[in-house]
């Protein structure tokens, strides 16, 4: 029966999981992360209620991470840099002509854009606009109050777009 | 006179809201009269309209980082070996 609910609440996360540790660790360290995390939810499944498996699941992957003496280090230049240049996974749709006229102007400025933020602002951007969390999953994942993560969020948004703005005005006849 | 200083007031109102409006998250979800008031905002307003179509393909383009990048297949299959094995009481 433990072993039932504890497939049943772990499984559907397993890549949330993966994006939103190499998004607090790195690359390098995503799996030790996960694969931890889950040796210590499956130790403490029987104390969870149910409700929410991915909050409970984001929790343990941050304490996790932060007991690993690992400091929170957001997306590396690298990550950032693997994140824009990778090419669409295999079955991903193509983007409409539009986006992809964006995507010419956009991608390496908005990959420098991503880049220059400070990590506590990276992070949060990276976990709800890359890793596409709610603001309550970012909040869990890195363990502050969920009107943190909105102030961080709106502030990274708003200094990604200061920064595009001259590409913004460059593509203004595509737009 | 008046009607700049109206919209101006309207603008930072906007500015503020501008993103919960497109993220539509639950936790932080616009009432209905908010929504009407900034709709109409933006329907006027070039400067915010501006803005809200510049967070939108910022936010489009982020996501497709997302989509370009699904966690290594390998990666996956391992974690659901582990789980596998925690549950069959072969990895403590």
């Amino acid at each position: 029966m433990q072993a039932e609910g504890f497939r049943r609440y772990v499984e559907p996360e397993i890549e949330v999981l993966l994006r939103v540790a190499r998004t607090l660790a790195g690359a390098s360290d995503a799996d030790d992360l996960v694969q931890e995390t889950l040796v210590r939810a499956w130790r403490s499944v029987d104390r969870f209620d149910g409700r929410h498996p991915r909050a409970w699941l984001l929790t343990i992957l941050r304490n996790t991470n932060m007991s690993m003496h690992r400091r929170h280090r957001p997306a590396s230049v690298d990550d950032v840099a693997s994140f824009a240049n990778a090419r669409p996974a295999f079955g991903i749709d193509p983007s409409s002509t539009e986006d992809r006229v964006m995507d010419s102007f956009l991608t390496e400025d908005l990959e420098r854009a991503v880049q220059s933020l400070d990590a506590k602002f990276r992070t949060v951007l990276l976990l709800i606009d890359v890793d596409q969390l709610t603001y309550a999953e970012a909040a869990n994942a890195l363990g502050v109050p969920v009107g943190t993560v909105m102030s961080r969020l709106s502030r990274a948004r708003d200094r990604v777009r200061r920064h595009l703005r001259p590409t913004f005005a460059a593509a203004g006849g595509h737009r | 006179m008046i009607r700049t200083i109206r919209m101006m007031v309207m603008c930072h109102w906007s500015a503020r809201r501008i993103q919960r409006y497109l993220d539509s998250d639950p936790a932080a979800l616009l009432d209905d009269a908010e929504i009407r008031r900034l709709e109409a905002h933006l329907a006027e307003c070039d400067k915010c309209r501006a803005a809200t179509i510049e967070y939108r393909q910022i936010d489009s383009a982020l996501s497709r980082w997302a989509a370009r990048r699904m966690p290594d297949p390998d990666s996956v299959t391992h974690m659901h070996e582990v789980v596998d094995r925690l549950v069959r009481g072969d990895l403590q």
